[in-house]
């Protein structure tokens, strides 16, 4: 069991200010400077989790930030990761994932039924779509870490944006010395390290000292490097915010990352890596127990054993899986403290006492191959079991950066084989453990990263150059293989475990392998290695062993699986940032607020849908708005429509070839509908264009087309090189439109333009002045009334619509709303694109042909129409008409012809003009044939009754924009 | 700029301003044959100033032949100029230039840019007066970056990542965004410990 060890100078808790906290609802003291779990550990607490799978007892394995099994429900926040948190005063701290508490969890039950849960056993169970429903049901009671609540509030967590010059990833020995090297190139370096103070991991203290006090070396301790993007940017987690990091070089010193023995019951509370029980006892003074087997597979055991004996440990024995001695300091050490050294031999179960702690290990003699011989296994009883028996190389991030590596037989370990321009690798991540080599390796490094980012320093580089000649195949590791090749120990009652995240034992891994999920990619997959909190990182190599001898292949033809960004869990509320969401607002955005208007998003905008009027339901004040417009006037912000103007010689031409329709002939002071496709011949925007000059065109998109139609606009004008230039006034000019058949008569008060149809006619388009503001008025009939669109610059935008609004307010004028406008230009039969079109429909489809003009010579979209030409359509856009009372179908719903689908609805509404409901809908050519009987499946799977008809519905023949009829 | 000259970090709504945006390859004689000395290199910008030595107008270059060009606060300068939006001499293309603009200066403020803009403006050489379009937060954005009154002007990099010297932003967008990037903004600017000041005007 683990305790409190005597104070040392170096600890890092203050024991003069002990912290009040709770654990499954009892009462521990720790001290500042602990982290959750090191009070835990320290308070002799047995075990802190439930595993995810079999619920079986968990404590500490690498106190790494990296388990699984140190996560914690803390004041309501899920999955805090008791490694790295800090004790607070007051903390209340619960397991996750058990059912009623950790010590009497009722799902510890399904530990006994492990054989009935094989490996694959998500995908097996949902095979049955019959049994579907039940295993969804129980798994998701079963599973899942935590509980987020729904109350809790709002964090912001801003992110931001970082810049240097080299970036160092890993606050070790090679980090520290890479850091250093480059900032002495006169580079601006940010070195980052997970760790919650910068320690050195080993490092000399003067070259920890020498970091801390270089003006060129931004720190950031307790930061996660959990992801790597193009052109050096690096996400960097910190305790609160995300940091975007740009670096002009990036070195990755990121180490390695201690790799568990497996051997039968191999996750009892008490079994954990050495590397972690250094950490414990260094940084918090937490004995990993008072008499400890250690397991070795290299010589840092041997270290770990004297370390952990000078601060009073008893060191049990030393089980190394090898036969050969080595010729250490450390290993003599040892012997003359008379600690047993038991050489080939392996462990073979681990063996809990009363309160499911480790009691004692059973080891046995082996082969190289960890092969035992179980006849006679001897018995040690300790209260821990530590695991010194290889590394795993922290490659993820630069298998992102789009490094590759191999796996060196002589290390048993990946490591670089070639890095991309701008990316450096040193230390123990690149295969080399020796201090003084990995110092080197650093210097290197950071002199390297330096030089890429522009920091030169004359002489430096060759010498640099010369020990890259190591780079990636070094072997200054010491004496020995710093991995054993094989820590894997087989055991006919299993539960030896390879992945602590998910519970998969060895036969696990087997069973997919055999299934044929036998490639590193399949088995992650089927088996869900790796997939846990702790994304692999200390099951991944274990289960490319345990693959590599099942298929007798050698781990370097099976491949690491690819590691996405973030392969550190991150909390989402660092992603979430703090929730920017661009909103576009017309400059009459005010106006229409006090007017009551109810907003709706069209695009990034916000819209009125339609203006709130006391004692009006939603229906009755559209109903009235459209009401105005067909009896007096109607007023609506229209500034949402994109916006383009085009200058030069060659303007007409480049509408010609960007649009379907002709615009060179177009006269000055008059417009045109514009349709515009791609080069498939689908209808991908349209608006009016107006000719203001000779040379100068003035254009609408649609509302949502404005930015991408200018972008092409400016692609296909680069492309042709033709003598004109575009500019996008969208937000800077303001548009309404006023329209009715009193809209002629109120508006003349305020401009001193002719509105008489003789001066200025349907489609024409006038300049002039409106209510003392220069404007240009385009008139068009959208709604199908004769109305004007009045354009003027955004800063005058609101001072105009209150002069319309005030001028009309006398003749029953309202303002109407984006719900209004569906039903008027519906009733006019006008199809709304990418609403009434989808990503197929050409102009045949949707009965536009009259606006192309299929003489010219060229048009995008020409050659694919002429095909589709001579083809039979394959949907045509027609309206619908159904009865009055019959209930409204929505947008999308199905027409169903003999039982298959022979269209759909594309838009529809309930009009009072016409006391009738009409629509539009896209049918197959054989339906669309006036006077059709259509069937309509609504949503309860009912038929409603539909009839094609002859649209426009409203005014077919345009008679409103005559001038004989006009007002 | 009185407060963030004092070094408080602020923002300031930055008012109604006369602005023209011109176009087209003749644009650059255009301005000059008005008085108007435009920079020589594209995304750099420069005080051009009346004879008289007021109604300094802000003159930046966007590209080889596109110009934004801002009045000052009481400016008349671009109004005396009058150019209809309708009509303009073969290759002049004006082009309405309604943005909102907002000024952001004081201590701190790399920090409030830091979270809302991947451009390093801390590390900015003012001396070459650049001109940065960009996107912040989302919106499509014009900043140049200004030494106020009494700060060491045209010494290179800006101060570095410290937020420490006295610089002033000017950035404009589409008048449509303002109201988005202008609150938010604002919040940053608060959240870092600074103050949302009235329209300059």
């Amino acid at each position: 069991m683990m305790y409190r060890a005597d104070a040392d100078a170096q600890e890092w808790i203050d024991r003069a200010m002990p912290l009040g906290f709770t654990f499954e609802g009892r009462e521990y003291r720790g001290y500042a400077g602990d982290t959750i779990s090191s009070a835990l550990a320290a308070a002799g607490v047995p075990y802190l989790a439930r595993s995810f799978k079999y619920h079986r007892p968990r404590s500490i394995l690498s106190f790494a930030n990296h388990d699984s099994n140190n996560l914690f429900q803390v004041d309501g926040v899920p999955n805090v990761r008791g490694d790295v948190t800090l004790l607070r005063e007051g903390m209340r701290v619960s397991a996750l994932n058990t059912f009623g508490g950790l010590a009497r969890d009722k799902a510890r039950v399904l530990d006994h039924f492990a054989r009935i849960l094989p490996v694959g056993f998500y995908y097996k169970a949902f095979h049955s779509k019959r049994l579907f429903p039940r295993w969804e049901r129980m798994f998701r009671r079963l599973t899942g870490l935590g509980e987020v609540s729904l109350d809790a509030p709002r964090q912001a967590t801003p992110k931001r944006y970082g810049f240097c010059d080299v970036l160092v990833i890993g606050g070790g020995p090679s980090g520290l010395s890479a850091a250093l090297a480059a900032a002495a190139s006169g580079a601006r370096v940010a070195l980052v390290d997970e760790s919650l103070r910068l320690s050195g991991n080993g490092a000399p203290s003067s070259l920890v000292r020498a970091v801390q006090d270089s003006a060129g070396i931004n720190l950031y301790p307790a930061t996660i490097a959990a992801g790597y993007y193009a052109d050096h940017w690096v996400a960097l987690a910190q305790q609160s915010y995300l940091t975007k990091m740009r670096a002009g070089a990036v070195v990755f010193a990121t180490g390695v990352i201690g790799q568990p023995a497996v051997f039968r019951n191999n996750d009892l509370p008490g079994v954990m890596l050495a590397s972690g029980a250094l950490r414990l006892m260094a940084r918090h003074s937490v004995a990993p127990g008072r008499r400890v087997v250690m397991l070795a597979g290299n010589l840092e055991a041997y270290s770990a054993s004297l370390e952990l004996h000078a601060r009073g440990v008893t060191i049990a024995a030393i089980v190394d899986l090898r036969a050969a001695p080595e010729s250490d300091a450390a290993v003599t050490d040892c012997a003359a403290l008379g600690i047993e050294v038991l050489r080939a031999h392996a462990p073979y179960e681990a063996l809990s006492g009363p309160d499911g702690t480790v009691a004692a290990l059973t080891v046995a003699p082996c082969d190289s191959g960890t092969q035992v011989d179980a006849s006679s296994p001897r018995r040690i009883d300790c209260d821990a079991v530590l695991m010194s028996v290889g590394w795993a190389a922290a490659t993820q991030l630069f298998l992102q950066a789009g490094g590759s590596t191999r796996f060196s037989e002589e290390l048993q370990q990946f490591v670089p084989r070639a890095a991309p321009s701008g990316i450096f690798v040193a230390g123990r991540v690149n295969g080399i453990y020796n201090l003084e080599s990995r110092l080197a390796d650093g210097r290197r490094a950071g002199v390297q990263a330096a030089a890429h980012a522009g920091f030169a320093v004359a002489g430096s580089a060759a010498a640099a150059q010369g020990t890259a000649a190591a780079h990636g195949t070094a072997t200054a590791h010491g004496s020995r293989c710093p991995s054993h090749r094989y820590p894997i120990v087989d055991h006919p009652l299993a539960k030896n475990f390879v992945d602590f995240d998910e519970d998969l034992q060895v036969k696990d891994l087997e069973n997919a392998a055999q299934e044929g999920f036998d490639s590193s990619e399949l088995l992650k997959r089927y088996s869900t290695v790796g997939m846990g909190p702790s994304q692999g990182k200390h099951s991944n190599m274990n289960a490319l062993r345990v693959l590599a001898r099942y298929r007798g292949v050698a781990v370097e033809e099976l491949g690491l699986t690819t590691s996405r960004p973030m392969y550190h869990p991150v909390p989402l509320k660092l992603l979430a940032g703090r929730s920017f969401y661009p909103e576009r607002r017309t400059p009459s955005d005010a106006q229409h607020a006090a007017l009551g208007a109810l907003w709706m998003p069209a695009g990034n905008w916000r819209r009125p849908e339609y203006y709130a009027v006391p004692g009006e339901s939603r229906a009755q004040s559209i109903d009235a708005e459209v009401r105005a417009v067909r009896s007096s006037v109607g007023l609506i912000d229209v500034g949402t429509l994109g916006k383009i103007e085009i200058y030069g010689p060659q303007a007409a031409e480049l509408l010609d070839r960007a649009y379907a329709g002709r615009y060179s002939d177009l006269k000055v002071g008059m417009t045109r509908y514009g349709l515009m496709l791609d080069e498939s011949a689908v209808i991908v925007d349209d608006g009016v264009i107006a000719r203001l000059a000779p040379e100068l065109f003035y254009f609408t998109t649609t509302t949502g087309g404005s930015a991408t139609v200018f972008r092409e606009l400016l692609r296909l004008n680069a492309l042709w090189g033709l003598d004109c230039a575009l500019v996008n006034v969208t937000g800077h000019r303001a548009a309404f439109n006023f329209a009715g058949p009193l809209s002629r008569e109120i508006l003349q008060r305020l401009t001193d333009i002719d509105l008489r149809d003789d001066a200025f006619p349907y489609l024409a388009v006038r300049s002039g002045l409106i209510a003392g503001v220069v404007a240009r008025l385009l008139r068009v009939g959208f709604v199908g009334e004769v109305g004007y669109e009045i354009h003027v610059a955004a800063g005058s935008g609101a001072e105009v619509w209150q002069a319309l609004h005030t001028a009309g307010a006398s003749r029953g004028l309202r303002p109407f709303g984006v719900e209004a406008q569906r039903v008027l230009r519906l009733e006019k039969g006008h199809f709304i694109v990418g609403q009434d079109t989808d990503g197929l429909t050409d102009p045949q489809e949707a009965n536009a042909m009259w606006a192309v003009a299929m003489k010219k010579p060229f048009f995008v979209g020409q050659r694919s129409l002429r095909i589709l030409q001579a083809r039979e359509p394959r949907q045509k856009l027609v309206g619908i008409e159904l009865a009055a009372a019959a209930p409204l179908p929505k947008e999308c719903h199905l027409v169903i012809e003999r039982g298959v689908i022979a269209g759909r609805v594309t838009s529809v509404a309930h009009s009072r003009t016409l006391n009738k409901s009409i629509g539009l809908a896209m049918l197959s050519p054989d339906l669309a044939v006036v006077g059709r009987d259509i069937q309509i499946r609504v949503e309860d799977g009912s038929m409603l009754a539909a009839r094609v008809a002859a649209a426009p519905f409203y005014d077919p023949k345009n008679l409103r924009q005559k001038p004989r009829l006009s007002a | 700029m009185r407060d963030t000259a004092a070094g408080a970090l602020s923002m300031t709504v930055g008012g109604r301003r006369d602005r023209l945006g011109l176009k087209g390859p003749r644009a650059a004689e255009w301005l000059a044959a008005h008085g108007i000395a435009v920079p020589m290199l594209p995304n750099t910008w420069m005080p051009s100033e009346a004879a008289d030595g007021a109604d300094a107008l802000l003159v930046a270059r966007l590209g080889s032949a596109e110009f934004f060009v801002e009045d000052a606060a009481a400016g008349t300068k671009l109004k005396r100029l009058a150019t209809s939006g309708d009509e303009h001499p073969p290759g002049v293309y004006p082009v309405l230039r309604e943005d909102w603009a907002i000024d952001l200066g004081g201590t701190g403020v790399h920090d409030v840019l830091a979270q809302i803009c991947n451009v390093n403006f801390a590390a900015l050489t003012l001396d070459s007066h650049p001109v940065i379009m960009t996107l912040m937060i989302g919106v499509a954005v014009l900043v140049i970056p200004q030494t106020v009154a009494g700060a060491a002007a045209g010494s290179g990099s800006n101060g570095g990542s410290s937020g420490n010297f006295m610089c002033r932003y000017r950035i404009w967008c589409d008048p449509t965004f303002g109201p988005y990037l202008s609150e938010s903004l604002g919040a940053v600017v608060i959240d870092c410990g600074g103050r949302i000041m009235g329209d300059r005007g």
